[in-house]
């Protein structure tokens, strides 16, 4: 049983924030930002474009935390699947810009760095310097997870993408998402 | 209909579900689940959801501290329930005295700088000469509760362009963001610029279409290489489609001629 955990400070941050305690979210963020700006950042990249969604999912967090409901996940879990889909969200917007218009950018503007993916610290973590649980995967699971997971692809779009049967990516992204889970010991509830 | 869907196929839904991955069938058959209370959908689901924020746990990055700061003055610019924006919370949480923060602490400052003079009067003129200090300290407050007052006024107003700088050649880790208000003017923040060589300044333009640069003051940077500079509204100047930094004459000049050190273009 997960509630046999103690009410987790971050639990009791939430409940802070939902009285409108802006101490309690000052602290959640200090403890939690990172892990949301890291998944922000591994999903749009750029890092500018990060940065606001960060802000906008810790804004959301201040509006919402009177919603959150302990007994359907960690704080942790809450603040991840909203990071989530925001930055998906900002990714599609950022696409559907770059395919419907070209804009006249100032040369200089387009020639700086960090405007695109090619922030050196990325492209290190790339080549595959950083080595956690979703790398150690099997290749074709950790590419149908990723592609979901940071790409934000339906599973038809993973099967198009692929070239493989829908059936196929079903079952890659639960036996990936399973090995993961047996990793991180979440199991039991 | 309680076990029509288990096994593999419901922890096949619960994990598309948790990556947000799921196609409208599919996504629709485990939602109906969770709204009909399934207690193993809903376990699978947290457990995959836990699996996912440990996944993404292994990758933190800490944020620039501007990020804190701007949502801290979000947040102490606007109540929570009103800034919702979507008018769909029909419950308004009981008032906080958040809303009027400032203005709080803009009369309480005064309240105690008028307290402070009426007891000065009354026990000796010789506070005289610190009431006059007193009355200027409350005055150099009012005002810059009043600066601040109109930075959160343009932070807040959904109006407000805010536009990325990136750094360039002569200093490419540098970054600003321009939040540009046409009614209100603007607020530039700049970090990582190398430091002013003796008489120069930074100076911010802002370029309309293929006008001209306009020039929108000069600043400065700190020992860390921060700089921030308030910009009165541009008489003329509406929208803007970029705005750039460059090095200049301490006083400021009137075309750019220095090396470009920041540039950005609006959304």
């Amino acid at each position: 049983m997960r509630e046999e955990n103690p009410v987790s400070a971050a639990t009791d941050l939430i409940a802070g924030i939902a009285r409108g305690d802006r101490s309690a979210f000052e602290r959640f963020y200090d403890l939690h930002a990172a892990l949301a700006f890291g998944l922000i950042r591994r999903i749009v990249r750029d890092r500018d474009a990060a940065q606001e969604v960060l802000q906008e999912v810790f804004w959301q967090i201040w509006q919402d935390a009177p919603s959150y409901d302990p007994s359907r996940g960690s704080p942790e879990a809450w603040l991840v699947v909203r990071a989530k889909s925001r930055a998906i969200d900002r990714l599609r917007a950022m696409r559907r810009r770059e395919q419907t218009f070209v804009a006249p950018v100032d040369e200089r503007v387009a020639a700086a760095p960090g405007n695109r993916g090619d922030d050196p610290a990325m492209a290190a973590e790339d080549r595959g310097l950083a080595q956690g649980a979703l790398e150690q995967l099997p290749g074709p699971q950790r590419r149908a997870l990723e592609l979901a997971f940071l790409e934000g692809l339906t599973q038809s779009e993973i099967a198009a993408r692929l070239g493989e049967p829908l059936g196929t990516v079903k079952t890659r992204i639960r036996l990936g998402l399973e090995r993961l889970r047996a990793a991180f010991k979440v199991d039991s509830a | 209909m309680s076990r029509e869907i288990g096994g593999e196929e419901l922890r096949e839904l619960a994990a598309g579900y948790a990556l947000g991955s799921l196609d409208g069938d599919d996504r629709a058959r485990f939602e109906a689940l969770l709204r009909a209370g399934d207690r193993d959908a809903r376990r699978e689901l947290r457990q995959f959801e836990e699996t996912l924020a440990r996944v993404a746990a292994e990758r933190p990055e800490a944020p620039p501290p501007a990020v804190k700061a701007a949502l801290l003055a979000r947040i102490a610019a606007a109540p929570r329930v009103a800034a919702a924006g979507d008018g769909s919370r029909v419950v308004p949480l009981p008032s906080r005295p958040r809303r009027r923060i400032w203005t709080a602490v803009l009369a309480g400052a005064m309240a105690a700088g008028i307290a402070a003079i009426a007891v000065g009067l009354a026990v000796s003129t010789r506070y005289e000469r610190r009431l006059e200090a007193l009355g200027q300290e409350a005055a150099a407050l009012k005002a810059e509760l009043e600066r601040q007052a109109s930075v959160l006024a343009i932070l807040r107003d959904p109006a407000t362009q805010v536009v990325a700088l990136n750094g360039l050649a002569p200093s490419p880790t540098a970054r600003a963001r321009m939040m540009w208000h046409e009614k209100a003017g603007g607020i530039l923040v700049a970090t990582g610029l190398p430091p002013v060589p003796e008489g120069k300044a930074y100076q911010l333009w802002a370029i309309a279409g293929q006008g001209a640069p306009v020039p929108a003051g000069v600043f400065t940077v700190d020992a860390v290489g921060t700089g921030s500079l308030r910009v009165p509204p541009l008489p003329g100047v509406t929208r803007v489609d970029v705005f750039a930094v460059t090095l200049e004459p301490a006083a400021g000049v009137p075309a750019p001629t220095g090396p470009m050190f920041l540039a950005g273009k609006s959304a």
